[in-house]
Protein backbone atom coordinates (compact mmCIF):
# COMPACT_ATOMS: atom_id res chain seq x y z
CA UNK A 1 0.00 0.00 0.00
CA UNK A 2 1.31 3.47 -0.78
CA UNK A 3 0.45 4.63 2.75
CA UNK A 4 3.25 2.53 4.16
CA UNK A 5 5.90 4.19 2.06
CA UNK A 6 8.08 5.46 4.88
CA UNK A 7 9.73 7.97 2.62
CA UNK A 8 6.92 10.46 3.28
CA UNK A 9 6.48 9.82 7.02
CA UNK A 10 8.77 12.56 8.24
CA UNK A 11 7.22 15.27 6.12
CA UNK A 12 3.68 14.09 6.88
CA UNK A 13 4.28 14.09 10.63
CA UNK A 14 6.08 17.41 10.51
CA UNK A 15 3.41 19.17 8.50
CA UNK A 16 0.61 17.53 10.45
CA UNK A 17 2.05 18.90 13.68
CA UNK A 18 2.61 22.31 12.11
CA UNK A 19 -0.81 22.59 10.54
CA UNK A 20 -2.60 21.20 13.58
CA UNK A 21 -0.60 23.54 15.78
CA UNK A 22 -1.65 26.50 13.66
CA UNK A 23 -5.25 25.34 13.75
CA UNK A 24 -5.22 24.85 17.50
CA UNK A 25 -3.63 28.25 18.06
CA UNK A 26 -6.03 30.13 15.80
CA UNK A 27 -9.06 28.33 17.15
CA UNK A 28 -8.22 28.72 20.81
CA UNK A 29 -7.07 32.33 20.42
CA UNK A 30 -9.51 33.79 17.93
CA UNK A 31 -12.23 31.56 16.56
CA UNK A 32 -13.73 29.63 19.43
CA UNK A 33 -13.91 32.14 22.31
CA UNK A 34 -16.36 34.46 20.49
CA UNK A 35 -18.58 31.53 19.56
CA UNK A 36 -18.55 30.16 23.08
CA UNK A 37 -19.15 33.62 24.41
CA UNK A 38 -22.06 34.20 22.02
CA UNK A 39 -23.55 30.91 23.13
CA UNK A 40 -23.16 31.76 26.76
CA UNK A 41 -24.52 35.26 26.25
CA UNK A 42 -27.55 33.82 24.52
CA UNK A 43 -28.02 31.24 27.23
CA UNK A 44 -27.74 33.90 29.87
CA UNK A 45 -30.13 36.16 27.99
CA UNK A 46 -32.69 33.41 27.62
CA UNK A 47 -32.36 32.47 31.26
CA UNK A 48 -32.67 36.13 32.26
CA UNK A 49 -35.72 36.57 30.06
CA UNK A 50 -37.35 33.53 31.59
CA UNK A 51 -36.50 34.74 35.07
CA UNK A 52 -37.89 38.15 34.28
CA UNK A 53 -41.07 36.69 32.84
CA UNK A 54 -41.43 34.58 35.94
CA UNK A 55 -40.91 37.64 38.10
CA UNK A 56 -43.46 39.65 36.14
CA UNK A 57 -45.94 36.84 36.45
CA UNK A 58 -45.41 36.61 40.21
CA UNK A 59 -45.79 40.33 40.67
CA UNK A 60 -48.87 40.41 38.46
CA UNK A 61 -50.40 37.61 40.47
CA UNK A 62 -49.60 39.40 43.68
CA UNK A 63 -51.12 42.60 42.34
CA UNK A 64 -54.21 40.69 41.29
CA UNK A 65 -54.49 39.22 44.78
CA UNK A 66 -54.12 42.68 46.25
CA UNK A 67 -56.81 44.08 44.00
CA UNK A 68 -59.10 41.21 44.79
CA UNK A 69 -58.56 41.76 48.49
CA UNK A 70 -59.20 45.47 48.02
CA UNK A 71 -62.34 44.72 46.05
CA UNK A 72 -63.50 42.34 48.72
CA UNK A 73 -62.77 44.98 51.36
CA UNK A 74 -64.74 47.56 49.40
CA UNK A 75 -67.67 45.18 49.04
CA UNK A 76 -67.59 44.48 52.76
CA UNK A 77 -67.46 48.17 53.49
CA UNK A 78 -70.41 48.83 51.23
CA UNK A 79 -72.26 46.01 52.91
CA UNK A 80 -71.47 47.45 56.30
CA UNK A 81 -72.54 50.91 55.20
CA UNK A 82 -75.75 49.55 53.84
CA UNK A 83 -76.44 47.66 57.04
CA UNK A 84 -75.72 50.74 59.08
CA UNK A 85 -78.01 52.85 56.92
CA UNK A 86 -80.68 50.25 57.30
CA UNK A 87 -80.43 50.18 61.09
CA UNK A 88 -80.28 53.94 61.18
CA UNK A 89 -83.39 54.32 59.09
CA UNK A 90 -85.08 51.65 61.18
CA UNK A 91 -84.16 53.48 64.32
CA UNK A 92 -85.34 56.77 62.90
CA UNK A 93 -88.58 55.19 61.88
CA UNK A 94 -89.07 53.76 65.33
CA UNK A 95 -88.18 57.06 66.95
CA UNK A 96 -90.59 58.90 64.70
CA UNK A 97 -93.31 56.43 65.44
CA UNK A 98 -92.66 56.73 69.14
CA UNK A 99 -92.58 60.48 68.96
CA UNK A 100 -95.78 60.62 66.95
CA UNK A 101 -97.47 58.20 69.27
CA UNK A 102 -96.40 60.26 72.25
CA UNK A 103 -97.58 63.43 70.55
CA UNK A 104 -100.94 61.95 69.68
CA UNK A 105 -101.18 60.55 73.20
CA UNK A 106 -100.45 63.99 74.54
CA UNK A 107 -102.95 65.65 72.22
CA UNK A 108 -105.55 63.10 73.14
CA UNK A 109 -104.92 63.63 76.81
CA UNK A 110 -105.09 67.36 76.41
CA UNK A 111 -108.27 67.10 74.38
CA UNK A 112 -109.83 64.80 76.93
CA UNK A 113 -108.88 67.21 79.66
CA UNK A 114 -110.30 70.10 77.66
CA UNK A 115 -113.51 68.25 77.01
CA UNK A 116 -113.74 67.31 80.64
CA UNK A 117 -113.18 70.84 81.69
CA UNK A 118 -115.75 72.13 79.22
CA UNK A 119 -118.18 69.50 80.29
CA UNK A 120 -117.68 70.35 83.90
CA UNK A 121 -118.07 74.02 83.14
CA UNK A 122 -121.22 73.40 81.11
CA UNK A 123 -122.62 71.26 83.90
CA UNK A 124 -121.89 73.99 86.35
CA UNK A 125 -123.53 76.51 84.08
CA UNK A 126 -126.55 74.30 83.66
CA UNK A 127 -126.68 73.76 87.37
CA UNK A 128 -126.63 77.54 88.01
CA UNK A 129 -129.22 78.14 85.37
CA UNK A 130 -131.41 75.39 86.72
CA UNK A 131 -131.22 76.88 90.19
CA UNK A 132 -132.13 80.30 88.83
CA UNK A 133 -135.01 78.75 86.96
CA UNK A 134 -136.21 76.93 90.02
CA UNK A 135 -136.03 80.10 92.04
CA UNK A 136 -137.94 81.99 89.41
CA UNK A 137 -140.60 79.29 89.13
CA UNK A 138 -140.90 79.14 92.90
CA UNK A 139 -141.26 82.86 93.05
CA UNK A 140 -144.04 82.89 90.53
CA UNK A 141 -145.79 79.97 92.23
CA UNK A 142 -145.48 81.67 95.55
CA UNK A 143 -146.83 85.00 94.25
CA UNK A 144 -150.06 83.52 93.07
CA UNK A 145 -151.43 80.84 95.30
CA UNK A 146 -153.96 79.21 93.28
CA UNK A 147 -155.77 75.95 92.83
CA UNK A 148 -153.98 72.92 92.03
CA UNK A 149 -155.03 73.28 88.47
CA UNK A 150 -154.13 76.89 88.51
CA UNK A 151 -150.89 76.11 90.21
CA UNK A 152 -150.07 73.58 87.66
CA UNK A 153 -151.13 75.92 84.90
CA UNK A 154 -149.21 78.81 86.40
CA UNK A 155 -146.25 76.73 86.98
CA UNK A 156 -146.49 75.60 83.43
CA UNK A 157 -146.87 79.14 82.23
CA UNK A 158 -144.07 80.32 84.41
CA UNK A 159 -141.89 77.56 83.18
CA UNK A 160 -142.77 78.41 79.65
CA UNK A 161 -142.15 82.06 80.15
CA UNK A 162 -138.94 81.32 81.96
CA UNK A 163 -137.83 79.04 79.24
CA UNK A 164 -138.95 81.64 76.71
CA UNK A 165 -137.02 84.23 78.64
CA UNK A 166 -134.18 82.02 78.97
CA UNK A 167 -134.20 81.16 75.33
CA UNK A 168 -134.70 84.85 74.49
CA UNK A 169 -131.85 85.80 76.74
CA UNK A 170 -129.87 82.87 75.38
CA UNK A 171 -130.61 84.13 71.88
CA UNK A 172 -129.75 87.63 72.84
CA UNK B 1 -7.97 -1.23 -15.05
CA UNK B 2 -6.57 1.50 -12.87
CA UNK B 3 -4.99 0.56 -9.57
CA UNK B 4 -7.56 1.43 -6.83
CA UNK B 5 -4.69 2.31 -4.48
CA UNK B 6 -3.39 4.86 -6.92
CA UNK B 7 -5.19 7.80 -5.20
CA UNK B 8 -3.15 7.16 -2.05
CA UNK B 9 0.18 7.61 -3.74
CA UNK B 10 2.19 10.69 -2.84
CA UNK B 11 4.72 12.54 -4.95
CA UNK B 12 7.09 15.17 -3.74
CA UNK B 13 6.18 18.55 -5.22
CA UNK B 14 8.68 20.79 -3.52
CA UNK B 15 11.68 19.12 -1.89
CA UNK B 16 12.45 20.65 1.51
CA UNK B 17 14.55 19.57 4.41
CA UNK B 18 14.98 20.84 7.95
CA UNK B 19 17.99 19.75 9.99
CA UNK B 20 18.37 16.72 7.80
CA UNK B 21 14.69 15.89 8.14
CA UNK B 22 12.76 15.51 4.91
CA UNK B 23 9.84 17.91 5.06
CA UNK B 24 9.08 18.04 1.38
CA UNK B 25 5.75 19.42 0.24
CA UNK B 26 3.46 16.83 -1.29
CA UNK B 27 -0.26 16.54 -1.97
CA UNK B 28 -1.11 15.48 1.57
CA UNK B 29 0.76 18.44 3.02
CA UNK B 30 -1.09 20.80 0.70
CA UNK B 31 -4.37 19.23 1.80
CA UNK B 32 -3.46 19.70 5.45
CA UNK B 33 -2.89 23.40 4.87
CA UNK B 34 -6.10 23.57 2.85
CA UNK B 35 -8.03 21.84 5.64
CA UNK B 36 -6.67 24.25 8.24
CA UNK B 37 -7.51 27.19 5.96
CA UNK B 38 -11.03 25.88 5.35
CA UNK B 39 -11.71 25.39 9.06
CA UNK B 40 -10.42 28.84 9.94
CA UNK B 41 -12.46 30.37 7.13
CA UNK B 42 -15.57 28.50 8.26
CA UNK B 43 -15.24 29.58 11.88
CA UNK B 44 -14.30 33.16 11.01
CA UNK B 45 -17.30 33.48 8.73
CA UNK B 46 -19.49 31.83 11.36
CA UNK B 47 -18.54 34.21 14.11
CA UNK B 48 -18.35 37.34 11.98
CA UNK B 49 -21.92 38.39 12.70
CA UNK B 50 -21.64 37.73 16.41
CA UNK B 51 -25.20 38.89 16.87
CA UNK B 52 -27.62 37.43 19.35
CA UNK B 53 -29.81 36.06 16.59
CA UNK B 54 -27.50 33.71 14.74
CA UNK B 55 -27.00 33.52 11.00
CA UNK B 56 -27.21 30.14 9.30
CA UNK B 57 -23.47 29.53 9.34
CA UNK B 58 -23.27 30.77 12.91
CA UNK B 59 -26.00 28.29 13.85
CA UNK B 60 -24.02 25.47 12.27
CA UNK B 61 -20.89 26.49 14.15
CA UNK B 62 -22.84 26.86 17.38
CA UNK B 63 -24.50 23.47 16.97
CA UNK B 64 -21.05 21.99 16.46
CA UNK B 65 -19.67 23.79 19.49
CA UNK B 66 -22.64 22.62 21.56
CA UNK B 67 -22.10 19.11 20.25
CA UNK B 68 -18.44 19.05 21.26
CA UNK B 69 -19.25 20.66 24.57
CA UNK B 70 -21.78 17.87 25.13
CA UNK B 71 -19.17 15.22 24.35
CA UNK B 72 -16.72 16.79 26.78
CA UNK B 73 -19.32 17.16 29.53
CA UNK B 74 -20.45 13.57 29.08
CA UNK B 75 -16.99 12.05 29.13
CA UNK B 76 -14.81 14.36 31.22
CA UNK B 77 -17.27 16.54 33.04
CA UNK B 78 -17.09 20.33 33.25
CA UNK B 79 -13.36 20.22 34.14
CA UNK B 80 -12.68 18.90 30.67
CA UNK B 81 -13.65 22.23 29.14
CA UNK B 82 -10.00 23.28 29.34
CA UNK B 83 -9.45 20.86 26.46
CA UNK B 84 -12.31 22.33 24.49
CA UNK B 85 -10.11 24.00 21.88
CA UNK B 86 -7.99 20.89 21.47
CA UNK B 87 -10.97 18.58 21.07
CA UNK B 88 -12.70 20.98 18.69
CA UNK B 89 -9.55 21.33 16.59
CA UNK B 90 -9.14 17.56 16.50
CA UNK B 91 -12.75 16.98 15.51
CA UNK B 92 -12.77 19.67 12.83
CA UNK B 93 -9.38 18.63 11.44
CA UNK B 94 -10.48 15.03 11.03
CA UNK B 95 -13.94 15.96 9.76
CA UNK B 96 -12.66 18.43 7.17
CA UNK B 97 -9.90 16.00 6.11
CA UNK B 98 -12.49 13.28 5.59
CA UNK B 99 -14.93 15.56 3.76
CA UNK B 100 -12.42 17.41 1.57
CA UNK B 101 -10.81 14.08 0.76
CA UNK B 102 -14.06 13.03 -0.88
CA UNK B 103 -13.64 15.68 -3.57
CA UNK B 104 -12.33 13.85 -6.63
CA UNK B 105 -8.72 14.69 -7.30
CA UNK B 106 -8.01 15.75 -3.71
CA UNK B 107 -6.19 13.73 -1.11
CA UNK B 108 -7.61 12.17 2.05
CA UNK B 109 -5.10 12.96 4.79
CA UNK B 110 -6.79 10.62 7.23
CA UNK B 111 -6.15 7.69 4.90
CA UNK B 112 -2.49 7.94 5.98
CA UNK B 113 -1.91 5.70 8.98
CA UNK B 114 0.97 7.85 10.13
CA UNK B 115 -1.32 10.89 10.31
CA UNK B 116 -4.06 9.15 12.28
CA UNK B 117 -1.35 7.46 14.33
CA UNK B 118 0.13 10.78 15.41
CA UNK B 119 -3.29 11.99 16.55
CA UNK B 120 -4.09 8.73 18.31
CA UNK B 121 -0.74 8.47 20.10
CA UNK B 122 -0.82 12.15 21.01
CA UNK B 123 -4.32 11.99 22.49
CA UNK B 124 -3.59 8.75 24.30
CA UNK B 125 -0.34 10.10 25.73
CA UNK B 126 -2.15 13.23 26.80
CA UNK B 127 -4.74 11.13 28.64
CA UNK B 128 -2.00 9.19 30.45
CA UNK B 129 -0.12 12.35 31.39
CA UNK B 130 -3.35 13.96 32.56
CA UNK B 131 -4.14 10.94 34.73
CA UNK B 132 -0.66 11.00 36.23
CA UNK B 133 -0.93 14.71 36.90
CA UNK B 134 -4.31 14.43 38.59
CA UNK B 135 -3.92 11.15 40.53
CA UNK B 136 -0.16 10.49 40.60
CA UNK B 137 1.14 6.91 40.55
CA UNK B 138 -2.23 5.69 41.81
CA UNK B 139 -3.47 6.28 38.27
CA UNK B 140 -1.20 3.58 36.80
CA UNK B 141 -2.36 1.12 39.45
CA UNK B 142 -6.03 1.92 38.79
CA UNK B 143 -5.39 1.65 35.07
CA UNK B 144 -3.77 -1.78 35.23
CA UNK B 145 -5.72 -3.36 38.08
CA UNK B 146 -9.44 -2.76 37.93
CA UNK B 147 -10.98 -2.33 41.38
CA UNK B 148 -12.38 -5.53 42.84
CA UNK B 149 -9.89 -7.82 41.14
CA UNK B 150 -9.13 -10.92 43.25
CA UNK B 151 -5.42 -10.88 44.21
CA UNK B 152 -4.52 -14.17 42.54
CA UNK B 153 -5.42 -12.96 39.04
CA UNK B 154 -3.71 -9.59 39.42
CA UNK B 155 -0.67 -10.61 37.30
CA UNK B 156 -2.94 -11.85 34.55
CA UNK B 157 -5.04 -8.68 34.76
CA UNK B 158 -1.95 -6.53 34.46
CA UNK B 159 -0.96 -8.29 31.23
CA UNK B 160 -4.48 -8.05 29.83
CA UNK B 161 -4.82 -4.41 30.81
CA UNK B 162 -1.46 -3.51 29.26
CA UNK B 163 -2.60 -5.11 26.03
CA UNK B 164 -5.94 -3.34 26.18
CA UNK B 165 -4.23 -0.03 26.93
CA UNK B 166 -1.84 -0.47 24.00
CA UNK B 167 -4.78 -1.41 21.82
CA UNK B 168 -6.35 1.95 22.50
CA UNK B 169 -4.11 4.19 20.35
CA UNK B 170 -3.61 1.46 17.78
CA UNK B 171 -7.33 0.84 17.34
CA UNK B 172 -7.98 4.58 17.33
CA UNK B 173 -5.46 5.12 14.54
CA UNK B 174 -6.31 2.04 12.51
CA UNK B 175 -10.07 2.55 12.71
CA UNK B 176 -9.94 5.96 11.08
CA UNK B 177 -7.25 5.04 8.58
CA UNK B 178 -8.96 1.80 7.55
CA UNK B 179 -12.38 3.37 7.19
CA UNK B 180 -11.12 6.16 5.02
CA UNK B 181 -8.90 3.91 2.93
CA UNK B 182 -11.57 1.26 2.47
CA UNK B 183 -14.20 3.74 1.36
CA UNK B 184 -11.92 5.26 -1.21
CA UNK B 185 -10.70 1.89 -2.40
CA UNK B 186 -14.26 0.67 -2.93
CA UNK B 187 -15.16 3.84 -4.81
CA UNK B 188 -11.94 3.47 -6.83
CA UNK B 189 -12.77 -0.12 -7.67
CA UNK B 190 -16.29 0.78 -8.73
CA UNK B 191 -15.07 3.66 -10.85
CA UNK B 192 -12.57 1.27 -12.45
CA UNK B 193 -15.39 -1.16 -13.18
CA UNK B 194 -17.45 1.67 -14.68
CA UNK B 195 -14.57 2.60 -16.94
CA UNK B 196 -13.91 -0.96 -18.10
CA UNK B 197 -17.59 -1.96 -18.25
CA UNK B 198 -18.52 0.52 -20.89
CA UNK B 199 -22.01 1.90 -21.46
CA UNK B 200 -23.73 -1.47 -21.54
CA UNK B 201 -22.96 -2.53 -17.96
CA UNK B 202 -20.95 0.40 -16.64
CA UNK B 203 -24.01 2.25 -15.32
CA UNK B 204 -24.44 -0.35 -12.59
CA UNK B 205 -21.13 0.19 -10.75
CA UNK B 206 -21.45 3.90 -11.50
CA UNK B 207 -24.79 4.10 -9.68
CA UNK B 208 -23.15 2.29 -6.78
CA UNK B 209 -20.46 4.95 -6.60
CA UNK B 210 -23.17 7.58 -6.19
CA UNK B 211 -24.76 5.67 -3.33
CA UNK B 212 -21.34 5.05 -1.81
CA UNK B 213 -20.49 8.71 -1.95
CA UNK B 214 -23.53 9.42 0.19
CA UNK B 215 -22.44 6.72 2.56
CA UNK B 216 -18.91 8.08 2.63
CA UNK B 217 -20.14 11.52 3.64
CA UNK B 218 -21.92 9.89 6.56
CA UNK B 219 -18.82 7.88 7.42
CA UNK B 220 -16.73 11.05 7.29
CA UNK B 221 -18.88 12.51 10.07
CA UNK B 222 -19.19 9.28 12.03
CA UNK B 223 -15.47 8.55 12.03
CA UNK B 224 -14.60 12.07 13.10
CA UNK B 225 -17.15 11.73 15.88
CA UNK B 226 -15.87 8.30 16.95
CA UNK B 227 -12.25 9.42 17.00
CA UNK B 228 -13.14 12.51 19.04
CA UNK B 229 -15.41 10.80 21.52
CA UNK B 230 -12.94 7.96 22.11
CA UNK B 231 -10.13 10.43 22.70
CA UNK B 232 -12.45 12.19 25.17
CA UNK B 233 -13.36 8.91 26.85
CA UNK B 234 -9.67 8.12 27.36
CA UNK B 235 -9.12 11.55 28.85
CA UNK B 236 -12.27 11.08 30.92
CA UNK B 237 -10.71 7.92 32.36
CA UNK B 238 -7.87 10.12 33.52
CA UNK B 239 -10.34 12.28 35.43
CA UNK B 240 -12.48 9.53 36.87
CA UNK B 241 -10.70 6.45 38.17
CA UNK B 242 -12.64 3.22 38.25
Amino acid sequence: MPQFDSHFFSSLIFWELISFGILLWVLSKFALPPILEALETRERKIRDSIDQAEQSRTSAEQRLREYEAKLRGAAQEAEAMLAEARTKSQRMLEENEQRLRAESERIKAETTQEIDRERRKALQDIRGEAADLALLVAEKVLVRSLSDDDNRRFAQEALQSVSADHSASGQA
Amino acid sequence: MEDPLHPFELHTYIPLSLLGLDISINKAVLMMLLVVGAIILFLTKARSSGSLVPTKLQSVAEIMVEFIRGIIHDTMGPEGMRFFSLVTSLFLFILFSNLLGLIPGSYTITSQLVVTGVFAVAMYTLSILLGLKIHGPKFIKAMLIPSGTPPFIVPLMIIIEIISQLARPISLAVRLFANMTAGHVIIGVLVGLTMSGGLLIGWLPFSFTIALYGLEVGIAFIQAYIFTILACVYMGDAYHLH
